[in-house]
């Protein structure tokens, strides 16, 4: 097999070697890019959403939904206060 | 600008004004994080105590089982996907139900417990502990069905209001964690052994998926850490899987995988090993380790013979069965 990718290989011009060459350095990229996208989801501090604020609103106006403070939480803003935050 | 950063679970979000957490209900409204689901639960029902599955709970006794919309894990397999990944302003369907309402409708309902349960009640955390904790001092017991994704400070907390809890490892695999669940696995075993210091009854649930889960040699693996974190005489369930929500590729977990996985972990040590999901199956009854006697009988979800001592005995050998039995 390896002869046979051998001779097939020294037959290649460059112009397709370059092509070749190009297609490896694009996958190479992408898994890069995906690697890179996995480690930052799992990072402490990642992962908030965006939310339908005004469906929430209303439905919270409504009393179908809640608006109690939360526990275990902390600002991020110096000198705020989160008044439901415990320990 | 007046962004938080949530510490419930090891996600950490910081949540800018206006967003919400990864779990999608805890939602940062004007610099403060509001629990949006609290009082508001989106599912009610009456269980078996076996659905949960605490197989060593006071058997065939009815559950009050409650969950809100949201959770802090995003399994492709998940069975309650219409629930669990969404948000409250999402659900058509939301009750008013406050921990006061919650606990006399279990009451009335003739239940002895309340399970938190279905999506991840980590992520409705304030209001399964409110409740909890009105629930036990109406002689109440409190279940808790969860993955387990959370910070040791507030499961401490927790712990002194929960009585049991089921604890779904998904595998014994941090790849398996980050690719299937978007989660980790450290976090979980770490909340296990918490759980099990803190006293509370604990038995842990693998769903067992062809080709992802079901390696012999990691499930040996995973026995084994519970034999020696938890003790042997901890439940472990292995769940069968069927095809859910974003992993439909997959076939049911085969009966004779599970039948492989429950002889592994009883051969790596552990006593009681059950087979889930899989109607009329052995593995799905209690039998004593010592003598091999018939403890007790199900079928399905139902308890249809039970023959414990009313001290939680063999009723042969006098072996005591570890559990909640009264």
């Amino acid at each position: 097999v390896a002869g046979f990718v051998f001779g097939w290989a020294r037959h290649l011009r460059r112009r397709e070697l370059r092509f070749l060459g190009l297609v490896a350095l694009t996958l190479a990229l992408i898994l890069l890019y995906l690697d890179a996208g996995e480690r930052q989801a799992h990072q402490e501090g990642r992962g908030w959403r965006t939310v339908d604020l005004d469906a929430l609103k209303r439905r919270i106006g409504a009393g179908e939904l809640s608006d109690r403070e939360a526990d275990w939480y902390r600002p991020q803003t110096p000198g705020a206060n989160a008044g439901g935050e415990v320990e | 600008m007046n962004a938080v950063a949530c510490e419930l679970c090891p996600r950490g979000c910081v949540i800018p004004e206006g967003g919400a957490g990864d779990c999608r209900i805890r939602v940062n409204l004007a610099g403060k994080l509001r629990a949006t689901t609290y009082g508001r639960p989106s599912a009610i029902h009456v269980d078996p105590m076996e659905k949960k599955p605490l197989y060593h709970f006071r058997p065939g006794s009815p559950v009050f089982s409650v969950a809100t919309a949201g959770c802090n894990l995003h399994c492709l397999n998940c069975q309650n996907w219409q629930l669990s990944q969404r948000g409250g302003e999402e659900m058509e369907q939301i009750y008013r139900a406050d921990p006061a309402q919650l606990v006399e409708t279990a009451r009335r309902e003739g239940c002895q417990a309340i399970a938190y349960t279905y999506s991840d009640p980590v992520v409705f955390y304030e209001y399964a502990y409110d409740s909890a904790e009105l629930a036990r001092r109406h002689g109440l017991s409190n279940l808790f069905i969860t993955a387990a994704y959370i910070r040791p400070a507030p499961l401490r907390r927790l712990c002194g209001v929960i009585d049991a809890a089921n604890v779904d490892l998904k595998a014994f695999d941090d790849g398996f964690y980050r690719r299937v669940s978007s989660a980790t696995l450290q976090p979980v075993l770490d909340a296990l052994v918490l759980m099990r210091e803190e006293g509370l009854w604990v038995e842990v649930t693998n769903l067992l998926i062809p080709t992802l889960n079901d390696d012999l040699a990691m499930i040996r693996r995973m026995a084994t850490w519970i034999r020696d974190e938890l003790g042997a005489q901890t439940p472990l369930h292995f769940s069968r899987f069927h095809p859910q929500y974003r992993m439909r590729n997959l076939p049911p977990t085969p009966a004779a995988t599970l039948d492989r996985a429950r002889r592994e972990a009883m051969d790596s040590g552990l006593d009681y090993v059950y087979v889930g999901n899989v109607m009329g199956h052995e593995g799905s009854s209690t039998f004593c380790p010592v003598d091999g006697t018939l403890l007790i009988r199900r079928t399905g979800f139902w308890v249809t013979e039970n023959n414990l001592t009313a001290e939680g005995r063999c009723p042969e050998c006098d072996e005591p069965i570890p559990g909640v039995w009264k």
